[in-house]
């Protein structure tokens, strides 16, 4: 029965997605509004399932392979450090710029880079630590990159837009590098999910039960890079898809990894294709004004204020938030 | 362990030193003597050799740009300790109220909205948004949480913040770019007494504030329990602090944009110097070392690549950065 609430979620939101922004008049479509629904649309919304699928299973594999409720990737140093690999490798110029798969090698290394620093720094503190730690090395990785961008703006063009994360103007070339690796590593984590379910019980009941937790967890943390710097090569930083999703996720399906990571899959693509939805038709509405010609919104805009939202509600609701 | 220190006295986990006083002597005396050294290097350094233009640019350029930094310095490095105080986490940093990101908001919306607002005012504006966003997160936090969930709901309010900016800055072309630049990373470039006359009275007004908060400080350092069974009405005490450091950081902000990072150093190097002290005792301390490295950063900002001027918050990041990460290891490994 939650499935069902989760798939008609889903499709009302891929449905909204299709409809909303500018070029296109429904009922009758010239032949141009057709290559704009073809070559436009359609690659957007692949984006926005692609990359919040992604974002919302790499959280959820963070969460139960750390057996931490507040890790992400954006908190993890994964989404940072791809963000930053990405920019630093453009600014160096060893990816150009309009490679998608430069962008995605930048971002897996970044990402990779970035997760294992925050890793090697916080192993050993208690969940609330980890996230702690996370929040300041996010802080840090994005003070670079606020930098990095600072000195040669004009070279950055739209990487304003892409760091708070934004599906606009990717096309089927984008979608064409990333969509194998994040599918292979989207069902490569579903195989997987029993295994690392496991390990979600606890290192000693894991190792009861045979699994030895150390491999395991590095193969957890592995996917969740791969899938989270895949995303953000795709689509950039969108911010607490990561965070959120995966308990709501868990909330609707349970704890088994076997129900929740699908859900959070699902979840997450909904979440996405739905803020994108609503940036649309705030674009169209902001454009409307007199200045606003140049004014996008990204749906990574839509996202952080969204889940800010969820956040604030959440931590005002538990009075006892540790984190120290 | 970390994780007691942490949660009981607020105090690092660093090593734990022989004597304290062994420590505090010789900071004591080669503070003054470095803040001196950093005051009158700014003062005379590259001055131009007509005794006329040396005047000028000393006394209209050269002294209000050094005063803001050593008090900006100080307030932030304030700020930072009463942040740590207050929510008992020395990770805490004054980027987390939302201030500096609410700033750059509102100069952003101003300038990419083309709104009138004379280019003279915009330090007020940005003032203006520092103290509005720092007001929205510590709205949002309330009074009856702990410290972990408002330290929570800061981080979830000024993230939002930054994705609104971000998107409000891609719409900025080349020229409104360059005039938000400041906003993004702080610099003292082109601060006159105008912006100084901005600061000044606040940070006057704030310092007898920041006095009649510490006794509460060193209450809250008990704990919140121990500090309720005290009479203290704990939130309303601790928003009352975060407040404070809030206006502390804004005024700051409102003419020279983020000075990143010192309200983080500054307050840790105080600890350094005089371990398990309590926020009275640190605050001479903290304001020293925040006015100092905050000097320091600026001559190096104005000379290390001469003639060209970087920017004041790429180097107290780049150290802010490099000595967070230091901390963390060192906490990693007692």
């Amino acid at each position: 029965m939650r499935w069902w609430w989760a798939v008609s979620a889903l499709v009302l939101a891929v449905t909204a997605e299709i409809a909303v922004g500018r070029g296109v008049d429904w009922p009758q479509l010239d032949p141009l509004e057709q290559r704009i629904l073809v070559e436009l649309r359609l690659p957007r919304l692949v984006t926005a399932l692609l990359a919040g699928a992604g974002l919302g299973a790499a959280g959820l594999l963070l969460q139960a392979v750390l057996r931490n409720p507040l890790a992400a990737p954006e908190l993890a140093g994964v989404n940072p450090g791809a963000v930053l690999g990405v920019l630093g490798g453009i600014q160096l110029g060893l990816v150009p710029a309009d490679s998608a798969a430069g962008a995605l090698v930048a971002a897996l290394l970044g990402g990779a880079a970035g997760g294992s620093l925050m890793w090697l720094l916080a192993r050993d503190g208690s969940p609330a630590q980890v996230a702690a730690y996370g929040l300041l090395g996010s802080a840090a990785l994005a003070g670079l990159t606020t930098l990095l961008l600072a000195y040669q703006p004009s070279r950055f063009g739209n990487a304003m837009r892409w760091l708070v994360g934004s599906v606009d103007g990717r096309v089927w070339a984008h979608v064409r590098v990333a969509w194998p690796w994040l599918v292979t590593a989207l069902l490569l984590a579903w195989l997987c999910s029993a295994v690392l379910g496991v390990l979600a019980a606890g290192d000693g009941h894991a190792a009861a039960l045979g699994l030895s937790p150390r491999p395991v967890r590095a193969l957890g943390l592995a996917l969740a890079v791969a899938l989270a710097a895949g995303a953000v090569a795709l689509a950039g930083a969108l911010t607490f898809v990561g965070l959120v999703v995966p308990h709501v996720a868990r909330a609707l399906c349970g704890a088994d990894l076997r129900r929740a990571l699908p859900a959070a899959a699902l979840l997450g693509a909904t979440a996405v294709v739905g803020a994108d939805a609503v940036a649309q038709a705030l674009t169209v509405l902001v454009q409307a004004g007199s200045a606003g010609q140049r004014l996008g919104v990204p749906a990574g805009a839509v996202t952080a204020l969204l889940g800010a939202v969820a956040l604030v509600v959440v931590a005002r609701r538990s009075p006892h938030v540790e984190v120290s | 362990m970390t994780a007691p220190t942490a949660a009981t006295g607020g105090t690092p986990g660093t090593a734990l030193p022989t004597s304290p006083a062994a420590r505090r002597w010789p900071a004591a005396v080669a503070l003054p003597i470095a803040l001196a050294a950093a005051i009158v290097l700014t003062l005379v350094l590259a001055l131009p050799a007509d005794a006329e233009v040396a005047r000028v640019v000393l006394w209209e350029l050269r002294v209000p740009r050094l005063l803001l930094a050593l008090l900006g310095g100080a307030a932030v490095g304030v700020a930072g300790l009463l942040m740590q105080a207050a929510l008992r986490n020395p990770l805490a940093v004054p980027e987390l109220l939302g201030v500096s990101t609410g700033g750059a908001l509102a100069a952003a919306v101003v300038v990419v909205w083309a709104l009138p607002v004379p280019a003279a005012a915009q330090p007020v504006v940005a003032l203006a948004g520092a103290l509005t966003g720092g007001a929205l997160c510590l709205a949002a936090a309330g009074t009856g949480r702990g410290p972990g969930a408002v330290l929570l709901i800061g981080a979830a309010m000024s993230t939002a913040l930054q994705a609104v900016l971000l998107a409000v800055m891609a719409a900025a072309d080349r020229l409104q770019y360059d005039t938000l630049f400041r906003y993004l990373v702080g610099s003292l470039t082109g601060i006159t007494w105008d912006h100084a006359r901005l600061t000044l009275p606040w940070l006057l007004l704030c310092a007898p504030l920041v006095v009649a908060v510490l006794p509460a400080l060193g209450v809250l350092r008990l704990g919140d329990e121990a500090a309720a069974a005290l009479g203290l009405p704990v939130g309303r005490a601790r928003v009352a602090v975060l407040g404070l450091a809030a206006v502390l950081v804004a005024v700051v902000i409102g003419p020279c944009g983020p000075i990143a990072w010192i309200g983080f150093v500054a307050p840790h190097v105080a600890r350094h110097v005089r371990p398990h002290a309590d926020a009275r005792a640190l605050l001479p301390w903290a304001a020293a070392f925040g006015a100092l490295f905050t000097t320091v950063a600026d001559l190096a900002a104005r000379h290390v690549f001469a003639p060209a001027e970087t920017p004041l918050g790429a180097w107290t990041a780049a150290v802010g950065i490099l000595s967070g990460l230091i901390l963390l290891r060192r906490r990693g490994a007692s």
